[in-house]
């Protein structure tokens, strides 16, 4: 049993030990990415899989995306609408602030932060459980760059395609918004949409691709690693999938702030 | 011809294998036989260079493994078939696309090319009218079955089975013997295969080597593994009623 003075001594070892994981960590990533990245064997295996990748990752995800950002573009409305309750602050702020919700932080990192586990969790587990029930293995002893084959296809297809997601997120939540305004007249429509087009910013809709993008392909590149090195039988694939939701969570938060600074400061 | 020199094999300071030494020839199948627990995967995953042995040499003909670089490495494995325990086919591809897939990366073949390889595999193999079905969709023997069908699709020089028989019923474990003592014969391969299975030792057992705590014990064929005088050899091959009777004479 550690008493309470063995417990401090061995803490110094315990953190050491955690850090040098950490570390190790992201070395074998970077050193997984240039697997990833070597070029194909075959182009037209690539565009194969890069095609059945966008239907798997993105058109899959459409609905989803969809539905949260109806809702949400609703709920926003209603929010700003009752915060704006003085009458010398014109109603069609609410349009406005609508937007600038919608396109600076809902569309790309709430909207990532819900991909890290629709997707993230799908990439970790699917190969998760080629590498336990040994397709990785057998890839690999083919002569085939496994990680090329399995992974890269799905971090282009995420990382190039997911501001379309991002896009249709925003129109719908302002679609989303309009339809709250007309039901329930909180504002009149002439405002909302008034607000909707004052002070347009467009690099703000690049910013948001922009993030979109690269939390894309946080999203995927770390849940394929998570995958490509489970072990443990299920409960590993399990632990991946974990693994891979909060690590991608916590670094898609990190990177908002570190983008956010360099970008719009 | 497969050569192994001094090879030694360890897992955080625990050793698996212990200065193994073993020459496995073409046109045979040569066995790694042993208790569970004794090394035969390990050596077998050295081989395939699925793991690095700390020391010792595998040799490939005259070209030397611990030497070759990435594409070496690529080219040597075209020539290798391999049926893992749990046949690890790919579970998005069909019965089909399986077997066509080595051929989809390494040649430039066209589609109906591929196709009708795949079926003479599939074929020799005796897998009939199952082009389009999933792995899931199969019992045991067949994915075992359209295992070997993919091993061999691009003629390998050298095939490696591990445990091939397991979770199979008797019959089906007799068929993929025979199945895989055939095919080494005409294609002339170098088989390296890994089990515990007596009834697999004694019908298709051309060269055999004991692994016991990671030492090779005793190395012979299946005609002289009945007489051995290997204590730890003989308490392995007595566990198999067959094998015990035969030994005792009451066979």
């Amino acid at each position: 049993m550690v008493t309470g003075v063995e417990k401090y001594v061995t803490l110094p070892t315990k953190l050491y030990g955690m850090v040098r994981n950490f570390v190790e960590s992201i070395g074998r990533y970077f050193l997984f990415l240039k697997q990833v990245f070597r070029k194909p064997e075959k182009w037209k295996i690539f565009l194969k899989q890069f095609v059945l990748e966008t239907d798997k990752l993105i058109l899959s995800s459409i609905i989803i995306v969809g539905v949260i950002s109806i809702f949400i573009g609703g709920v926003l409305v209603i929010q700003t609408a009752s915060n704006l309750e003085n009458p010398l602050i014109d109603r069609m702020y609410v349009g406005y602030m609508v937007r600038e919700s919608l396109v600076l932080e809902f569309c790309s990192t709430m909207i990532a932060l819900i991909l890290a586990g629709k997707m993230g969790s799908n990439i970790s587990s699917e190969i998760g459980s080629m590498r336990i029930t040994e397709q990785i293995d057998a890839m690999d002893m083919m002569g085939v760059n496994s990680a090329g084959f399995l992974v890269l296809p799905k971090v282009v297809a995420a990382t190039v395609l997911s501001p379309f997601l991002m896009l249709l997120s925003f129109v719908l939540g302002i679609l989303g918004g309009y339809i709250v305004v007309s039901a329930t007249g909180i504002i009149a429509t002439a405002q909302y949409v008034t607000g909707l087009k004052f002070c347009y910013n467009g690099f703000y809709v690049f910013y948001s691709c922009f993030k979109m993008s690269l939390f894309c392909f946080l999203i995927s590149s770390i849940s394929a690693f998570n995958g490509y090195y489970a072990k443990g039988g299920s409960l590993g694939v399990g632990r991946s999938s974990t693994k891979s939701i909060i690590s991608t969570s916590i670094l898609i938060l990190m990177f908002d702030l570190i983008v956010t600074q360099l970008m719009l400061y | 011809m497969i050569k192994v020199e001094n090879l030694y094999k360890s897992f955080d300071g625990i050793p698996v294998l212990k200065d193994i030494s073993v020459t496995y020839e073409a046109g045979k199948c040569n066995m790694i036989i042993g208790k569970s627990g004794s090394g035969k995967t390990v050596l077998l995953k050295n081989l395939i260079g699925l793991l690095e042995p700390d020391s010792g040499e595998i040799w490939y003909g005259d070209r030397r493994l611990s030497l070759m670089d990435y594409s070496e490495k690529k080219q040597l494995r075209q020539q290798i078939g391999i049926l893992f325990q749990g046949s690890a086919l790919f579970d998005f591809a069909t019965v089909l696309e399986n077997v066509m897939f080595p051929m989809d990366f390494f040649t430039d073949w066209s589609k109906a090319q591929k196709i009708e390889r795949a079926r003479f595999c599939l074929n020799r193999v005796n897998v009939i009218n199952s082009d389009g079905k999933y792995p899931n969709e199969l019992s045991g023997g067949m994915q075992k079955r359209v295992g070997i069908a993919r091993a061999i699709a691009l003629n390998p020089s050298y095939l490696f089975c591990d445990e091939p028989n397991s979770g199979l019923d008797p019959y089906t474990s007799i068929l993929i013997d025979q199945l895989i003592s055939d095919l080494t014969k005409e294609y002339n391969m170098t088989t390296v295969m890994n089990t515990h299975d007596m009834n697999s030792i004694l019908e298709i057992g051309d060269r055999i080597g004991f692994i016991s705590e990671g030492t090779l014990l005793w190395e012979g064929d299946k005609n002289s593994i009945l007489g051995t005088d290997c204590r730890e050899l003989k308490d392995f091959v007595c566990a198999n009623t067959l094998a015990r009777n035969i030994i005792e004479g009451k066979h």
